[in-house]
């Protein structure tokens, strides 16, 4: 049986595809991990090994508080919910026996405030403002009155009954928020409740998504950067560090490639040097440039440099010997062969070696960005991943390749645009270069014509021969 | 070259020494230390009239930037500033932040209940620093030796991570590292605090004695803006506004930050008054000093014992108390 035609001719040796095909398998390339990251969060049965908590409690005597959205194990939770579940019996016990603990006002608006992450999650609060206690004195009375229900999460019928069970002894008191006026004695707790999930290190993209756009519209203290000005600083050392490498390197690999001498008195050291790992000198550089940008963007070129060196020498070795041969056959000076042979020779090549030692850059970044005063995006990424808020950690990392994919794409475009000759051009790059070269190519074309027109007005005037 | 003039101008500020430089303050995450974030954000400083430039450290480092002489004040514990003395640069403390009441801990692994079932484990802390002196102090109150127990060199800011990954049994950090541990890894527990021994940690500012002989005036008036913030985050109206500053200087929420608060006792003006006269015994920083002072000897931190004297100079705190 024939298989239909768009089963058809897909594994093809070393034949390019037709370009739908081509393009379906880069979008793929990217659907197909963004499809698993969904498969593996969004299907319940998918592994979620943990419990993530929706509506947390505080435990008397214990320093560590669970707040809605950490993680615990599955086996600790009901250890968590036992716990509190005791305390509320104690609360009960001690009100039947009329002899109430006091002094529990911070307490109580405390448990008020365990109804913040529900009033978030349904959106009846901005998340920044989970300490707006009358808002959530007046949520208790909806949720007890039932004319408002949550349904994210759904409230267990034992939260219900002691939300019911508080409002009446708040409601004697008082119908709307007073610090003084909230009763001496401990209010219930209500029961944590949570739902399986996956660890705290796979956020689900929703998370993730909902975390990075906070994260790049908060109002910030006074004092301390935005995202956008993180994103700044980043881009900034990268772009510093291997200005000062390209600087540096171009040179110096050029003149290795094309003179031995250079080549003997440089490369083996280079060679040598760029063993050494660049974060070994942190301390160093801290210690000679102080804190600052400066060690963090001369990390960046001491990382980034040696391989410049060696790798541009390489290119500039593998220059087509035979443009050389002519060009001292035409009688060229050695600066002449310089500028006018090699460098246009090779600048095709050395511009790809450009983009991919800027790969190589932006890998030193993170550890550049630790040192001496720890600045940046990686700044970010370390506290937050300190704290386990790995849905705050995603997005910078997405948004650093995202960076670095999108100039890698733009450059390897440009190279088509600048040099159409070394065959890597697309219809697109050519027509934007012929339309930039356009003002050029007619003052030529006119130069042209008016030196023919010149010769076909003198055709007598004598040549000179040799 | 737009750069050179730029550098060479840096360079030149950097070498003079001019009178109107900030006072450059190193502070970590210690919530006793976060503390100096209120005055810091509700400008307290500049309606002070002193110009301070605090800079935000992970704890060692702060110290190591105080001894290469990058700040004039570094904020330690009255330990660490004899073994940076030692080792490295002495410094005179004019300030009690407050003393650790429980948010130095050792939080050991699910399933080990008592520092005595430490023997033979490992524990993960920084080595020769407070976190040390806590550990060591532990097993003493234990019978124990320090032998009895290997130890990981380990970033206090890093043992939450090294504990969940179970590499060591236990760790030794102070809140919030020590608290997230114990979020990290649920069913760990603290098995000793410094709440077991109260006025074994005090926190000081510490400051460089060239920079205190010069701005003596200078530093009377942060002395002064310390006792504004002690005030005001021991009124119980205002936890709310404070417990926002504090946590959000460690990024984590208010909700977590409050039981800190227990954790780091902040002395308002009389309560330091006390703990600065001279003594026997933990209960004022001298004796405190002196305490640590032998037990860093014997423990090999140092060879040679530091003149506690010569590290404390309580006469601003004096001289504030006898004004008001």
């Amino acid at each position: 049986m024939a298989r239909p035609g768009i089963l058809r001719n897909w594994f093809l040796i070393r034949r390019d595809l037709p370009q739908s095909r081509a393009l379906t398998l880069t979008a793929l390339s990217f659907l197909l991990p963004i499809g698993v990251w969904c498969a593996v969060s969004y299907v319940p049965w998918l592994w979620h090994p943990d419990v993530k908590i929706e509506l947390s409690a505080e435990r008397e005597g214990v320093t560590t508080v669970f707040t809605a959205g950490d993680h615990v194990s599955p086996e600790f939770f009901p250890e968590f919910v036992a716990a509190v579940r005791a305390e509320n019996e104690a609360v009960l016990k001690a009100r039947a026996t009329a002899s109430p603990a006091s002094g529990a006002r911070r307490k109580n608006q405390r448990i008020l405030r365990q109804l913040a992450p529900v009033a978030v999650a349904n959106g009846w609060l901005a998340h920044d403002d989970t300490q707006n206690d009358a808002v959530i004195y007046q949520l208790l009375g909806d949720l007890a009155s039932g004319r408002k229900t949550s349904t994210n999460p759904q409230l267990t019928a034992e939260n219900l009954d002691i939300i019911r069970s508080n409002r009446a002894v708040l409601a004697a008191a008082s119908n709307e928020f007073v610090f003084s006026k909230l009763p001496d004695e401990p209010l219930l707790k209500l029961v944590p409740q949570g739902r399986p999930a996956n660890p705290v290190y796979l956020p689900a993209p929703h998370e993730v998504l909902r975390a990075g756009y906070r994260d790049f519209t908060a109002d910030v203290p006074d004092g301390s950067p935005t995202m956008g000005q993180r994103y700044q600083n980043s881009l900034r050392i990268i772009f510093f560090g291997f200005l000062w490498a390209c600087a540096v390197g171009i040179p110096v690999g050029i003149l290795c490639g094309v003179f031995d001498f250079f080549s003997r008195l440089i490369e083996p050291f280079v060679d040598f040097f760029r063993y050494m790992p660049a974060p070994t000198f942190s301390t160093l550089l801290v210690a000679v440039l102080l804190a600052g940008e400066a060690p963090k963007i001369a990390l960046v070129f001491i990382g980034t440099v040696f391989q410049m060196v060696l790798v541009i020498s390489k290119t500039t070795r593998l220059l087509d010997p035979s443009l050389l041969e002519a060009a001292q056959t035409l009688g060229a000076k050695p600066r002449q062969i310089l500028t006018s042979v090699v460098i246009p020779g090779i600048l095709p090549n050395l511009y790809n070696d450009l983009r991919i030692l800027l790969g190589w850059a932006w890998t030193w970044l993170v550890i550049a960005e630790l040192i001496g005063v720890k600045s940046g995006l990686t700044e970010f990424i370390e506290t937050q991943g300190r704290f386990r808020n790995f849905d705050r950690v995603f997005p910078i990392i997405i948004l650093i390749g995202v960076t670095g994919f999108v100039t890698d794409q733009f450059l390897s475009w440009l190279h088509g645009l600048m040099f159409p000759w070394a065959g890597k051009s697309g219809r697109l790059s050519r027509g934007i270069f012929s339309v930039l070269t356009l003002p050029f190519r007619l003052v030529a074309e006119g130069a042209r014509e008016r030196i023919a027109a010149n010769e076909a007005a003198f055709p007598s005037r004598p040549r000179r021969t040799p | 070259m737009k750069f050179l003039p730029t550098i060479l101008a840096a360079a030149l500020t950097l070498a003079s020494p001019l009178a109107a430089a900030p006072l450059k303050i190193a502070y970590s995450d210690w919530p006793g230390w976060v503390a100096w974030e209120i005055g810091i954000q509700k400008g307290w400083f500049k309606e002070a009239g002193v110009d301070v430039e605090f800079q935000w450290f992970d704890y060692v480092p702060s110290m190591d930037a105080f001894v290469a002489g990058k700040v004039d004040a570094v904020c330690m514990t009255n330990g660490d500033a004899l073994v940076t003395g030692a080792t490295g640069k002495p410094s005179v403390g004019i300030l009690i932040n407050d003393f650790s009441n429980g948010n130095d801990m050792i939080v050991a692994a699910p399933g080990i209940a008592s520092i005595k079932e430490l023997k033979g484990k490992k524990v993960g802390l920084e080595e020769g620093f407070v976190t040390h002196l806590l550990l060591l102090t532990g097993l003493e109150k234990n019978g124990m030796k320090a032998e009895d127990v290997t130890l990981v060199n380990t970033p206090t800011n890093e043992t939450p991570q090294v504990l969940a990954s179970k590499a060591v049994d236990a760790i030794s950090a102070w809140q919030p590292n020590s608290g997230q541990a114990l979020k990290a890894l649920p069913g760990s527990k603290p098995v000793f605090t410094s709440a077991d021994a109260p006025g074994i940690i005090y926190d000081l500012l510490y400051v460089s004695a060239e920079s205190l002989e010069k701005n003596r005036a200078e530093w009377a008036k942060v002395v002064k803006v310390w006792y504004r913030i002690a005030e005001y985050i021991r009124d119980e109206e205002n936890i709310d506004d404070a417990l926002k500053i504090l946590s959000g200087r460690v990024k984590i929420s208010p909700e977590e930050y409050e039981p800190f608060l227990k954790g780091t006792y902040i002395l308002t003006l009389d309560e330091a008054l006390k703990r600065w006269e001279k003594g026997e015994g933990l209960g004022n920083v001298y004796g405190s000093s002196k305490v640590v002072n032998d037990f860093n000897l014997k423990a090999g931190v140092y060879k040679k014992l530091q003149d506690v004297d010569k590290y404390l100079d309580p006469s601003f705190t004096k001289a504030l108390a006898t004004k008001e």
